[in-house]
């Protein structure tokens, strides 16, 4: 019962860019650059951040000098709201994730297939920092 | 760059006006991002996760579907309305059959750009909607009364009665079709009902929700009572054939009550349930402006549906002997008798055009004294004061 009614707020995916995001939380990440951390497609990337964006938990704006020869380029991190948010996330996934282990260790229940957060470096929990 | 990018440029250009403005500077970040993604399959994956993005955001939503409704719409209307073979007035039947169709995609584009985006709600978008399929579906139907009614009879006898030696041409051909008074009308009608229509729904007219709501109600009552009185034209008399005198009166006595009362009530209704943001009562002058929308907006929603489904029904007559010897029910029409009647009806359609020209007129005159009455400003508030943004009264 409580699978039910406790549903994750976000889509793994949605947690593996709320984890890049958090990584240099107070600095302004490209697109391509959350792409390559995240390794998702732009097609599923940018409709996260849109919605993000639309929570209000992500913000965005352009470069003020683009690299010359070089269109301006868009400038995502999170806002306040969005850190908390994505710090809240990501320690439930991570605690879920440790539970569903344990679970499997013991035999106690089947592990549920699912992707997980994008790994975090040795020694942190996923995407969280100081 | 070759003409290929050119078209390729364009055609992303035009797809990415389609998003909503909100979502447009989004495509644009993906597309400039494009440019720091390493070339060849890598950049192209990337740029076709932005044609995704695109599709999900452009061609599902209601925008593309309602342009893609308008274009099928007016593609079948301007192929109703082109003149056939042998029918004279080509000139304006071509016109009538383009010109309509050009004013009503270019409207939008100029009313977005003087008195911005729609009205935020469903009503504002479903009235704009059923606008223009009532003006598309009276186009179509016009123009087959219009050449029905200048069709020479095949028979000489016919011709002698109906025609009164007017009628030239080929017999069982139409002589006629539009002419270019009568082309002009149609075109000023379409601006003023369009145009009208797409201001009362902006943004900028501040006109709230409630106010839409109501005149759109009342005129839709009372564009059901009048078609009940006059589904086949409008004559001195009810055109309904099922309808007997002693029940054509009530219901000729509710529709006047109607056009002069309906929108002095949805005048005073919809004044009192506009509100300023803060839930406050507006000053005198933005309540009178709000009734007056509902007004106008009543007499103009009966106006048109009458004239779109009595200009549909006869034409549906003309078409199908079925419907014709249903409204006919007990009566034996011969060919002479349903000739002369089909003639009498299409002539009568004709009357619709005076509904349409003057219904909104005393709706507006009518709104406009009720909406004075009812909200008498106080004389030391009679200084014109800067327009307050309205939100509907729930």
């Amino acid at each position: 019962m409580s699978r039910l009614t406790s549903r994750p707020e976000f889509s793994a995916q949605t947690l593996s860019v709320l984890a890049a995001l958090c990584d240099q939380p107070s600095q302004w990440q490209h697109g391509y650059a959350l792409a390559r951390q995240t390794g998702l497609k732009s097609g599923t990337l940018y409709p996260i951040l849109i919605r993000l964006a639309d929570r209000g938990l992500v913000e965005a704006c352009w470069q003020d000098e683009p690299a010359p020869g070089r269109p301006r380029r868009h400038l995502y991190r999170l806002t306040s709201a969005g850190l908390a948010s994505a710090t809240g996330a990501l320690a439930s996934a991570a605690e879920r994730a440790a539970e569903q282990e344990a679970a499997a260790r013991a035999g106690t229940g089947k592990p549920r297939a699912r992707v997980r957060p994008r790994p975090a470096a040795p020694g942190t929990v996923a995407g969280m920092t100081s | 760059m070759s003409k290929l990018t050119q078209v390729m440029a364009a055609a992303r250009r035009f797809a990415v006006w389609l998003l909503p403005a909100a979502r447009r500077d989004w495509l644009a970040a993906l597309w400039a991002e494009a440019e720091e993604v390493p070339p060849g399959l890598t950049r192209l994956a990337w740029r076709a996760g932005g044609v995704w993005v695109l599709a999900r955001g452009a061609l599902m939503p209601r925008r593309l579907v309602r342009v893609g409704l308008f274009a099928a719409a007016s593609a079948g209307a301007a192929w109703v309305a082109w003149p056939q073979l042998g029918v004279g007035h080509v000139a304006e039947g071509r016109f009538n059959a383009i010109a309509p169709v050009l004013v009503l995609a270019v409207l939008p584009l100029l009313s977005r750009r003087f008195f911005g985006a729609a009205s935020p709600g469903r009503i504002g978008g479903s009235l704009r909607v059923l606008c223009y399929a009532a003006i598309l579906a009276l186009l179509s139907a016009w123009t087959i009364l219009m050449v029905f009614s200048s069709l020479l009879p095949v028979k000489p006898a016919y011709q002698r009665i109906f025609c009164n030696d007017r009628c030239t041409g080929v017999p069982g051909r139409s002589s006629g079709g539009a002419t270019w008074q009568a082309e002009i009308l149609i075109m000023l009608l379409i601006l003023g009902y369009a145009g009208v229509t797409l201001f009362l729904t902006s943004r900028r007219s501040q006109v709230t929700r409630s106010t839409l709501a109501i005149g759109t109600a009342t005129g839709l009552l009372f564009g059901v009572v009048m078609y009940a009185v006059d589904p086949l034209g409008l004559s001195k008399v009810a055109t309904n054939p099922w309808l007997p005198g002693s029940t054509a009166g009530p219901l000729v006595a509710l529709a006047w009550i109607l056009l002069f009362g309906g929108p002095a009530a949805a005048a005073v209704l919809a004044g009192r349930r506009c509100r300023g943001p803060d839930g406050s009562r507006p000053p005198g002058h933005a309540r009178i402006g709000q009734g007056v929308a509902a007004g106008v907006l009543a007499n103009g929603t009966a106006a048109m549906a009458v004239t779109t489904l009595g200009t549909g029904t006869t034409m549906l007559m003309l078409k199908s002997p079925w419907l014709l010897h249903w409204l006919n029910h007990g009566r034996h029409l011969t060919g002479f008798a349903t000739y002369r009647y089909e003639l009498n009806t299409t002539n009568h359609t004709g009357a619709y055009v005076l509904m349409l020209m003057f219904f909104p007129v005393i709706g507006l005159i009518t709104s406009y004294l009720a909406a004075v009455i009812a909200n008498p400003a106080p004389l030391d508030a009679r200084s014109p004061s800067p327009g307050l943004p309205m939100t509907s009264g729930e």
